[in-house]
């Protein structure tokens, strides 16, 4: 066993530097402006579950896009002479599509030191200002409210994970809130009215957008920390940068850019006004190796933290729940196996990320809002318990008849018989299918995200964007995971080999 | 102690027992034997309600069971008071020796595990097993297994004990070994019905031989 490890851990290191070599190499293939006139097309990336007024799905037509972008898209891939191909993309991540498969990035992507550092930014083309919101029933009446804890403890503040509001209220340590990521700004609405959240805070015209769809919320005071919206590229296609910005400053000076907010109920002179006084933005400082792990480790360990929680908890409420469904569905009646039988398949045949979303998003429609963190223990538990059942019904159907029939033949009730002689049996029989999954569970902890849980790979993906240092956080991710899931693999393979030996 | 009467059993169509009687008084042992597919197995697990039959009926213990499915209490009552030897032993894989023999007393008739332990232990040492209380079932060899068997349905203090082939896995000189265990508890009074096909056995422990031949009784008497 000793003599294993050495190399293992070897080639787990060669791995995930060989990741990192690929990942540094793919920034390589971007496509120049001579490039994207050849192939007529200029590929930009949004987000339409970022939603209104920026790009979403057309409710008139559906199935097509809509939104104030999607016509800037089509208005610049003019100017260039090609045609506008949308791509979609996750928000928070649409910036690591450039150089891959897109050209630019236009989803309201704000005009930060850092983006100006990692990126290429074109001219503003929007300007705009943060908004808090709150329930019309609620406390929350002014800004300044949030200096001191609410009636219920500190305030749950919903932002887009990514967003300038999110820097914006992290920065402000005075506050007392507890911010909580979101991939969609719908979604922290939602959450809002639903009271799982007090407030959130967004760009002003999203909330203009939605204002009568959500008649329950308002805004709280005014506007506050403004700023402008960028067209992303790369820093290695300057000519395609220049001619993005020449063709905004076109759509400007003709009037084009007014007329087109004006159309969106924008405020196209406001606008205007506030693009012609631009400020220049600064550039954000590179941080030496040393100094971006001092700054990042902490928010990693937390985040892995998280992780472990998340799996530690998760996991033995799956394998309970497992083996009681495993049980109902061979030794209970036949209506509970058949229903048992049916459930299993719902949970197995729908995707964790799915049932996620129900349980945090939809069951507060019921009344039943859970916070994100025991929303996210209770899908994952319902997800794996699915899969233990299985397993644990191979495994009772592994102990031998005889093995129940000599417990029965002693007096002993169905359930004694099972809970004394068949269920233990069952148990370490299949111990090492169920540390493996124990293993899965850990890696599948990162899709409790997409219900504002950061846990590690997520708290990975905001630092490595906001920092650009996608490689260096990238190989210290990983080697937190094996770190974690590398003691499981060792108990995983002594089970096995204990029972090889038949003990 | 138990009285079959006109017990008779079809699977998929195929007559496993027609019509059969028994007889068993207290302090008999009786040996049912007959070749292999005759009923003898079936039998015995109708009389513990291991297997329903169609028609008849059993008395054991003063419980009666009838044809059918019968009631989980009733099967357990009539259970605790009917031990059962296995061929294969079925001894509990997860358990210590000891544990295989002092389980059922403790979670079925609910006396404190120490006491069950400590009559564990007394009834291990009746079988010549008690320096094996520690060790797990699959240490043992086949005959030592068959007597832990035993003594872990002694431990219920049953009315009868049946016995299933209790010698057809093991090799003569194990067999000789569970075979003494047999004749030192028909020397002591116990009620035992065995179904073997060991003659040995049967001339050696039985004070009654039923023969069945393709689920009828063929022939009842005392050894010869």
């Amino acid at each position: 066993m000793k003599t294993m490890s050495t190399p293992r851990t070897v080639s787990c290191a060669a791995l995930v530097a060989g990741v990192a070599l690929v990942i540094a190499a793919a920034d390589g293939a971007t496509a120049e402006l001579d490039e994207v006139r050849a192939r007529g097309t200029l590929v930009w990336a949004a987000d339409q579950e970022g939603g209104g007024p920026h790009v979403f799905l057309d409710p008139e037509r559906p199935g097509s896009l809509t939104g104030f972008e999607v016509e800037l898209a089509d208005m610049i891939a003019a100017e260039l002479g090609v045609q506008a191909r949308f791509q979609q993309g996750q928000w928070d991540r649409l910036p690591l599509l450039l150089g891959r498969s897109v050209d630019c990035v236009i989803n309201g992507i704000e005009l930060l030191p850092e983006r100006k550092r990692d990126y290429a930014c074109s001219r503003p083309y929007f300007a705009y200002g943060l908004q808090l919101l709150a329930r019309r029933d609620g406390p929350l009446a002014s800004i300044e409210q949030l200096a001191a804890a609410g009636p219920g403890g500190r305030w749950r503040v919903g932002v887009l994970t990514g967003s300038a509001a999110e820097v914006y209220v992290r920065s402000r340590h005075d506050l007392e809130v507890d911010v909580i990521g979101y991939d969609g700004t719908i979604d922290s609405l939602e959450q809002v009215q639903s009271g799982v959240l007090d407030a959130a805070m967004m760009d002003d015209c999203i909330f203009n957008f939605y204002a009568d769809r959500f008649a329950r919320l308002r805004a709280v005071g005014r506007t506050f920390a403004g700023g402008y919206y960028t067209v992303l590229t790369a820093r290695d296609t300057p000519r395609l940068t220049a001619a993005i910005d020449e063709a905004l400053g076109r759509l400007i000076a003709d009037g084009r850019l007014k007329a087109l907010y004006d159309r969106w109920d924008l405020a196209g002179r406001q606008q205007i006004l506030a693009l012609r006084d631009a400020a220049e933005i600064p550039v954000a400082g590179r941080r030496s190796l040393r100094q971006l792990a001092a700054d990042t480790l902490p928010m990693l360990l937390a985040a892995a933290g998280m992780t472990l929680l998340l799996a530690c908890v998760s996991f033995p409420l799956a394998i309970a729940a497992g083996l009681a469904v495993a049980v109902g569905r061979l030794y209970g009646p036949a209506w509970l196996a058949r229903l048992l039988t049916a459930s299993v398949e719902v949970v197995r045949g729908t995707p964790l990320m799915l049932q996620l979303y129900a349980i945090f998003f939809l069951l507060p429609k019921i009344g039943l809002a859970l916070p994100a963190l025991v929303a996210a223990v209770a899908g994952l538990a319902l997800n794996y318990s699915a899969y233990e059942s299985e397993i644990y019904r191979a495994g009772l159907k592994g102990v031998p008849l005889g093995q129940f029939e000599a417990a029965l033949a002693l007096g002993m009730t169905k359930w004694q018989a099972l809970r004394h002689v068949v269920v233990p049996q069952a148990v370490r029989l299949v111990m090492p299918p169920v540390t493996n999954d124990f293993i899965a569970m850990f890696k599948d902890t990162s899709v409790c995200s997409a219900i504002t849980v950061i846990e590690l790979t997520k708290r990975y993906s905001v630092l490595a964007l906001s920092t650009g240092r996608i490689v260096e956080l990238a190989v210290i991710t990983a080697i937190l995971y094996l770190a974690m899931s590398w003691p499981l693999s060792l108990l995983s393979r002594r089970f096995e080999s204990r029972q090889e030996r038949g003990e | 102690m138990i009285e079959v009467v006109g017990l008779s059993k079809a699977r998929a169509g195929v007559t496993a027992l027609a019509d059969v009687d028994l007889a068993v008084r207290p302090g008999e042992v009786t040996a049912i034997i007959g070749p292999s597919g005759s009923g003898k197995s079936t039998l015995l697990r109708c009389v513990n309600g291991l297997e329903t039959f169609d028609s008849g009926s059993i008395s054991i213990a003063g419980h009666r069971l009838g044809p059918g499915p019968q009631p989980p209490r009733l099967l357990e009552r009539v259970r605790r008071d009917a031990g059962m030897v296995f061929q294969q032993f079925n001894l509990f894989a997860n358990l210590t020796v000891q544990e295989n023999v002092a389980l059922a007393p403790r979670v079925v008739t609910g006396i404190s595990p120490d006491d069950a332990a400590r009559r564990a232990l007394r009834l291990l040492d009746r079988v010549g097993l008690a320096p094996f209380a520690a060790a797990r079932p699959a240490t043992l060899s086949g005959g030592q297994q068959q007597r832990v068997a035993i003594a872990r349905a002694l431990a219920m203090e049953p009315q009868v004990i049946l016995f299933d082939e209790p010698t057809s896995a093991l090799d003569p000189a194990m067999s000789e070994e569970v075979l003494e265990v047999i004749v030192d508890l028909a020397r002591g009074g116990q009620t035992m019905v065995v179904v073997t096909h060991d003659h040995a056995l049967a001339r050696r422990a039985a004070t009654q031989i039923v023969e069945l031949v393709a689920g009828r009784v063929t022939r009842v008497g005392p050894p010869r």
